[in-house]
């Protein structure tokens, strides 16, 4: 035995005064690793309810709930998770694919009860000790499951598109438009959000399938206008988008185009007139106004077999789609093929038929069981300032019809624009347009009362209007238009300080001392429309009820005269969707009159 | 601490892959499957990877291949390092065998039963490889492979819990904000 045999043991001796590496308390002191897959946590106002999580998870392990203290809002569907962990496998394909991130895991793994039910529990919402761990598992940075980015659209650059009415939107061609559908997790939360309720999911699907045609038949089930509204439409859908909150909002809009543009028009006239009842009804509908509403109703109607004719003061359907929608944004012969399929339903439509001079809202309420007035707004308001009354201060909406009517007018090498809304940057953009190709160069200058940040236009408008050479000026209000030996000569505007008083009132104030001319020869007003009621007559306007200026309908669109309805910009407002979804609605609320009314015959 | 030292002396003696370096103390090498055994070898000999600290295997389907960690752990460093192997994952699936290091380390045993067992990759040499691990009497294929359907097997071999229920978040809105469909 060597030396060092019987001294070994005592050397170990030394580790008694070392900090022991065993844990003292191992049942409670032992956490879990910082990235560890524990019991989930819901940070409550951050989850939006779309059920992403319950649709990946692999073991069914996921509910989704109602929860008393969440309400149901556009966007958020009200629901939230609810885990059962007799199912869950602790994969994290539900934190993975959280579409706002709200869904983690905690490093906790510790949980002991005698009741079996307490193990399916709603997180966030059901109150855990760990609900505010900071460490536990987290979706990696970078690490996404569904694209966050957009497909880009093709447009035409400001180069190749400021001197011409060109479409320009070239729109998606296979290859983009599936793999922006790819990114859409079917969730259907935009569904509540679109006025008409178009079935976004279902037809996104179709994209992803190549099922085009099944794709027109679900476009056509709620909206007539695809090729109109796959262009122009205001798209509030992406707003309520899952995908909006960690990137890009689906391409909604762009994929509806995708779909009509696939399907040759013939084959859309078939798909469209699917179900359409042959056996014509003894009930026969006049509609005043062939724009969204009054046509949207009219398919409807003459779908299911009752008599529809539309009148039509213009010379040509679509209303404002046509006489207002400049042709860069929405194509004539676009229109025309969502117009042409609602005519193949049986649709009279006639043009250059002006109520009240070609024929009398009388005599159609006696040649018809029931009428529909959609007439827009085509009036345009004036701001009544000192020189408006000039021949050369025009309102915008009277222009943009002159462009539809293809009148080539001279514009002047200086226009001033007076409005920041969506009809003011058509105006804008067409005169600049036409500027462009008559003198070479812009001129137009565009004032707007709000700040830039409050602009009533769409971003895309403004920055596209100023790409085109409008020169935007936020925050001016017009003063008066000032006018030389007969002819006008500039637009005298002061700075806006604040549009509306603390209660919300539109009520400008104004900073005196800051005034500016703008140079023009032509004056633009397109601070809003107005219906012209006139051809009402005396004892009908007399008869109904008014809301201010509008005619009083109730949810079904119905007005205090039991033979008529009424919809659209008129009425309703404010954009393409919205009169489309008040079509349905009033063509539904009609069959259901006419219905009652046989059931009492 | 950085892991490129080591990387850099193993790259002048083999063939190898890129480093991936997840944390100071932890990086990944990919490396062909001829060179795995003298790699073992020589982190275990050579460079102080004396312990095997697990081996697991990812099913990456839609490249068609099994991808193998052998993990390895440098006591005396305090450094982990995985070495990746990757195998053509339909020829494995059809029994293409993958060479056993039970004799570098008998744990290896372990892990390869497991791996024969979840993913169905056969190490046709490893002490007891054939036998159940955890999965006594399974029948389907093996339930780590990306296309076994977990959902469907759990649908077809649990009865569902009494009591759930689930609602369909597009639905639920048309009900609380537009009961009519208008």
């Amino acid at each position: 035995m060597s030396l060092s045999d019987v001294l070994s043991p005592f050397s170990a001796w030394k580790n008694l005064f070392r900090d022991p590496v065993s844990i003292p308390d191992p049942l409670n002191d032992r956490p879990g690793a910082p990235r560890y897959r524990g019991f989930h946590q819901n940070d409550i106002e951050k989850c939006i309810g779309c059920g992403t999580c319950e649709a990946i998870c692999q073991n069914a392990a996921i509910d989704m709930v109602v929860v008393a203290e969440i309400a149901t809002k556009p966007g958020d569907s009200g629901l939230r998770p609810r885990i059962d962990y007799g199912r869950c496998c602790w994969c994290a394909l539900c934190v993975d694919v959280c579409m706002t991130s709200s869904l983690s895991m905690s490093n906790e793994y510790k949980w002991v009860d005698h009741d079996p039910e307490v193990f399916r529990f709603t997180p966030g919402i059901d109150l855990k000790h760990w609900d505010s761990t900071e460490l536990g598992y987290r979706r990696p940075e970078g690490h996404r499951l569904t694209g966050n980015e957009r497909v880009v659209m093709g447009e035409l650059a400001p180069e190749a598109r400021a001197d011409s009415f060109v479409e320009i939107v070239a729109g998606y061609d296979l290859e983009q438009a599936k793999l922006e559908a790819d990114r859409c997790v079917s969730c259907g939360l935009c569904v509540a959000t679109c006025p008409t309720h178009m079935a976004v999911p279902e037809y996104i699907a179709t994209i992803r399938d190549g099922d085009y045609e099944q794709g027109v038949r679900l476009l056509y089930q709620t909206n007539p206008f695809s090729n109109v509204c796959g262009r122009v439409c205001t798209h509030r859908c992406e707003t309520s988008c899952a995908a909006r909150h960690e990137g890009d909002p689906i391409a909604i809009r762009w994929l509806k185009r995708h779909i009509i543009d696939q399907v040759p028009h013939d084959r859309v006239k078939q798909i469209a007139a699917e179900g359409r009842v042959n056996e014509p009804s003894d009930h026969r509908v006049a509609i005043i106004g062939a724009g969204p509403a009054g046509l949207t109703a009219a398919f409807d109607l003459a779908k299911a077999g009752h008599g529809v004719t539309v009148f039509e003061a213009l010379p040509a359907p679509g209303g404002m789609m046509r006489y207002g929608i400049p042709e860069y944004r929405l194509p004539y012969d676009k229109l025309d093929e969502d117009v042409d399929v609602i005519r193949s339903m049986g649709v009279e439509i006639r043009c250059n038929t002006r109520i009240g001079e070609d024929i009398s809202i009388d005599q159609l309420r006696e040649q018809h069981d029931t009428v529909l007035l959609a007439i827009g707004l085509h009036q345009g308001r004036s701001t009544r300032i000192p020189g408006s009354e000039h021949e050369d201060v025009v309102s915008a909406v009277e222009l943009l019809r002159r462009i539809t009517f293809g009148e080539r007018f001279d514009v002047p090498k200086t226009v001033a624009v007076i409005g920041g809304g969506n009809v003011a940057m058509d105006i804008a953009r067409s005169l600049a347009r036409m500027q462009r190709q008559q003198h070479g160069q812009v001129g137009v200058t565009l004032v707007a009362l709000e700040a830039e940040d409050l602009m009533l236009a769409d971003r895309e408008e403004i920055d596209e209007a100023r790409e085109e050479g409008v020169v935007i000026i936020p925050s001016r209000g017009p003063r008066q238009c000032l006018i030389e030996r007969d002819a006008v000569t500039g637009l005298e505007t002061v700075h806006c300080v604040s549009v509306f008083d603390e209660q919300g009132r539109f009520a400008p104030k104004y900073d005196d001392s800051d005034i500016q001319v703008h140079d023009a020869g032509l004056v633009v007003e397109a601070i809003g429309q107005a219906a012209d009621h006139v051809f009402l007559g005396e004892s009908l306007t007399e008869a109904l009820e008014w809301e201010r200026n509008r005619i009083r309908i109730d949810a079904d669109g119905h007005t205090s005269e039991s033979w008529l309805w009424a919809a659209g910009d008129a009425v309703e407002g404010p954009d393409v969707i919205t009169a489309v979804a008040a079509g349905h609605r009033i063509a539904a609320s009609m069959m259901l009159a006419f219905a009652q009314k046989s059931g009492r015959e | 601490m950085t892991m490129q030292p080591l990387y850099q002396a193993l790259k002048a003696g083999f063939p190898i892959g890129e480093l991936t370096e997840q944390r100071p103390d932890l990086a990944f090498i990919t490396v062909p499957r001829e060179q795995l055994r003298g790699l073992l070898l020589h982190l275990r000999d050579q460079e102080g990877f004396t312990h095997l600290v697990l081996l697991t295997a990812v099913d990456w389907i839609e490249e068609d291949r099994f991808q193998l960690t052998y993990l390895l752990h440098d006591r005396k460093g305090a450094r982990d390092i995985g070495l990746r192997v990757m195998l053509p994952r339909q020829a494995v699936i059809e029994g293409a065998p993958m060479e056993s290091i039970h004799d570098l380390w008998p744990t290896a045993a372990t892990y390869q039963r497991e791996l024969r067992e979840m993913f169905g990759i056969d190490f046709p040499d490893s002490p007891g490889v054939n036998e159940d691990f955890i999965l006594e009497g399974w029948r389907e294929i093996p339930p780590y492979r990306r296309d076994f359907d977990t959902l469907k097997y759990s649908n077809e071999t649990f009865a569902p819990r009494p009591g759930r229920e689930s609602q369909d978040p597009a639905q639920y809105m048309k009900a609380q904000l537009y009961p009519d469909g208008a």
